[in-house]
């Protein structure tokens, strides 16, 4: 069996991979929905609207899995990691209690109102409710970013007899790297809501159904996806800068060399076959000179390898660069993408060019792929540290024996591919639906009944005579 | 003027726990009673009764574990692998019972199925709750302040007990919901649960209240510096319980909101009591929480910000019940 370290990572990763999915969809979809609520409150054009309950059911089911897959993470920093708990508990503690205290419960306190409450509290109230909930997933976000970004690059603290002890919140908090990692994670939550909107309006399309729906959302969502891709490559060019002095070894590793100095010209790599125990790649397929133009920014400069970092400091490799590289190819496919769809505006070919429509579809749940590529540069890129430089994630795992915890992995994978499986199923049932054809505010009317599916009512007939 | 900030963070932490126990409680409740019910038109409005507001309910559970990891981080990593086994599966538990509330509405035909996912997880929650709470009476193995037992020490008889004592409480609270929230036949099948659940409940917390005064020789000591106030919770505990189950039986409730209220002022009790045996202590007779506290830096940050964000927090919760006043409409919010 293999060991209890190994077994509470992997619970970790899988839990954590899991849940991330849905808070990226969450935070992405509500700032649309805000941007669609308020743009029918400002045109009272109906087919804001039905745009905005659309895409309301999906976010409904994105924001239920996120929750609860994310009270599982704020047990699991005990359940798996108690001696991380134990010395960060202080630390991070306080931010997440923070978290909880500014977004969890704005969202929640709110998210009722959202979902059930149009027409009990009118529409302005109601488009003030649907505003606390994108505000509070952005503050969520941002603690959250905050207390990851303290393990990443932790600031503000002092050994105290074997404690950390807090000596400046504000170092904690705005650590070297969360001023760059929250703009680069939002930025990239709303581009998957962007690529979301845009890819089921293009899908739309290209079946020659909901036309109006279609149009309005692929122009809305490739509109903020060209704005976001551009601040997302400066961003994520600062932070790539951020990392290369704070943490040289994940950087090291996302680049795929092991010589301490790379061949001149160097090439960007794409395709590698890491030997971590050897030190060196199996196979590398790269583009000649375009690493040292990218990396360098000039014609012949060399790239480090991850023989400057120690073996025992090394994170593996692998994991690293593919998870880099899958972010950075779909960001690339997206910037082609956004780029593309801004010629077409002009010539007023949005709408009509298939190849784009087809590509556009396609992208749909690219966001999601390029986030967890993102996180897994980012975490594993940490290893062998969970707190970068102060603790190692073998000397902080739970005194748990490896068959609990293999059991209880066993049962997270079984029970996450049942919600997985569901979300998946209706999502797509919703999308192959489509929106109502007709939405009109009515006064009196459920907003929840108008999310169901029509055939829900007929099914059911009339209510049943009760004694 | 010295201010005892662990004991300031112990408060918050026991704020939040009491809170998670009296809102989300009557929605683990109404879950459990799920199974009950085999009208599906009537489960949707037993669901409707609890689906605004079971969200923020439930984040004053996570308030509670993230107040432990910040204020008390040494009992957080005992207690967490100590009761590894519960809560993964209370863990387990909730997530089926969150994801019921959105895909029950997506699906007709599956709909029963997603409902028994709801029962069953609501049931499991509830259970492991109190088994977990069980668990903390027996006592937990701890050597220099860290977890030195076997992931299974917590299952015993007595936690068994207490995990089905908790099930029964939360089935009496969500059917006193019920009754407030419901008319016409949701009203009659809450009055009519509880006629027997409610005799069970108070049967289940008297037999631990006995068992844990025999088996445990701390409850023993740590009661006897308590037997007034004991008594006297004890006292209200068992009037409310004869009350409801009478009232129920001759369906004489004077007020809609009675055994809610009445479900309300037992969680009350029983939390006080817990409270009053466990004092000082947070890992309880072992740690106490002065010794699993943090450095002062992270209680004053976490108060600060408690002090300023909860009354707000406070505030809009109420909101969004107040939003949903009244009784739950026959066709869904909003008609």
């Amino acid at each position: 069996m293999p060991d209890a370290a190994i077994l509470a990572r992997t619970q970790f990763a899988f839990t954590v991979s899991f849940h991330i999915i849905f808070p990226t969809i969450s935070i992405g979809l509500a700032l649309f929905l805000a941007v669609f609520e308020g743009l029918w409150l400002k045109t009272k054009d109906a087919l804001y609207l039905q745009i905005y309950k659309f895409w309301l059911n999906i976010f409904a089911m994105a924001f239920g899995v996120g929750v609860v897959t994310g009270i599982v993470l704020s047990f699991e920093f005990g359940l798996g990691f108690a001696k991380f708990a134990k010395l960060a508990g202080p630390v991070i503690g306080p931010m997440i209690g923070l978290e909880v205290l500014t977004s969890f419960f704005l969202e929640a306190g709110f998210l009722g109102i959202m979902l059930f409450g149009l027409n009990r509290v009118g529409p302005r109230l109601h488009f003030f409710a649907t505003c606390m909930v994108a505000v509070g997933t952005v503050l969520s976000a941002s603690w959250i970013l905050s207390a990851n970004s303290w393990m990443q690059t932790p600031d503000g603290v002092v050994w105290e007899n074997g404690r950390l002890v807090v000596r400046d919140w504000w170092r904690v908090i705005v650590n070297p790297s969360w001023l760059v990692r929250l703009p680069h994670m939002l930025s990239a939550a709303y581009l998957t809501g962007s690529f979301l909107v845009a890819g089921v309006g293009a899908w739309y399309l290209l079946k020659k159904t909901n036309l109006a729906f279609a149009r309005r959302t692929v122009s809305l969502g490739l509109a903020f996806g060209s704005v976001l891709i551009a601040g997302q490559v400066f961003i994520g060019d600062l932070l790539y800068g951020t990392m290369l002095k704070h943490q040289p070894a994940k950087m090291q590793a996302a680049e795929g060399f092991w010589t301490k100095q790379s061949d001149s010209p160097a090439p960007y790599l794409w395709v590698i076959i890491p030997d971590q125990k050897n030190q060196r790649n199996l196979l590398q397929l790269g583009t000649p000179w375009l690493g040292s133009i990218w990396l360098t920014h000039s014609l012949d400069g060399r790239v480090e390898g991850l023989k400057n970092t120690p073996v025992q400091d090394q994170p593996s490799m692998g994991w690293v660069f593919y998870g880099f590289r899958t972010m950075y190819v779909i960001a690339i496919a997206m910037f082609a993408l956004a780029s593309a769809s801004l010629w077409l505006r002009w010539r007023g070919k949005l709408f009509s060019t298939r190849w784009f429509l087809i590509a556009l579809a396609w992208m749909t749940p690219s966001g999601i792929f390029a986030t967890l590529g993102g996180w897994y540069t980012a975490e594993i890129g940490r290893q062998p540290y969970v707190i970068y430089g102060l603790l190692r994630t073998a000397d902080a795992v739970s005194p748990v024996p490896a068959g609990t915890l293999l059991s209880s992995l066993i049962a997270f994978i079984v029970i996450y591919s049942i919600f997985f499986t569901a979300f998946l199923v209706f999502v797509i049932r919703a999308i192959r639906r489509g929106p109502n054809e007709t939405v009109e505010f009515v006064p009196s009317g459920s907003l929840k009944r108008a999310l169901r599916p029509k055939i829900i009512a007929s099914a059911l007939g009339p209510e049943p005579i009760s004694q | 003027m010295t201010m005892d900030l662990p004991v300031l963070s112990a408060l918050f932490l026991t704020g939040a726990l009491f809170l998670y126990v009296i809102l989300d409680g009557f929605d683990l409740g109404v879950g459990a009673l799920l199974l009950l019910d085999p009208d599906e038109r009537h489960r949707d409005r037993m669901v409707d009764a609890i689906a605004p507001t079971w969200d923020g309910n439930e984040t004053w559970l996570i308030m509670a574990g993230v107040a432990m990891l910040a204020g008390f981080p040494t009992a957080y990593s005992v207690l967490l692998p100590a009761f590894y086994v519960p809560l993964i599966m209370m863990l387990l538990s909730l997530g089926l019972r969150g994801v019921s509330f959105e895909f029950r509405y997506q699906t007709v035909e599956a709909r029963p199925r997603w409902d028994a996912v709801f029962g069953v997880g609501s049931i499991l929650a509830a259970f492991s709750q109190g088994a977990f709470v069980g668990g903390l009476i027996m006592g937990v193995a701890v050597d220099k302040g860290v977890f030195v037992g076997r992931p299974f020490d917590w299952l015993t008889p007595f936690s068994v007990l207490f995990g089905l004592c908790s099930l029964a409480g939360y089935a009496v609270y969500g059917a006193g919901w019920l009754h407030l929230k419901g008319d016409g036949r949701t009203r009659l099948f809450a009055e009519k649960s509880l006629r027997w659940i409610t005799p069970i409940f108070l049967l289940l917390s008297s037999t631990a209240c006995f068992a844990a005064y025999q088996i445990q020789p701390q409850v023993t000591e740590a009661w006897s510096y308590h037997v007034v106030p004991l008594v006297a919770l004890s006292a209200v505990f068992l009037v409310i319980a004869i009350a409801i189950t009478s009232r129920a039986h001759s369906s004489s409730f004077s007020f809609d909101a009675e055994p809610f209220v009445g479900g309300l002022i037992m969680f009350t009790c029983a939390m006080v009591g817990l409270v009053l045996t466990f004092t000082p202590n947070i890992v309880p007779f072992r740690i106490s929480i002065w010794d699993a506290a943090s450095p002062t830096a992270s209680h004053v940050f976490l108060l600060v910000g408690a002090l300023f964000v909860a009354p707000v927090v406070i505030g809009y919760s109420a909101f969004s019940y107040w939003v949903f006043r009244g009784k739950t409409p026959k066709e869904g919010w909003g008609e």
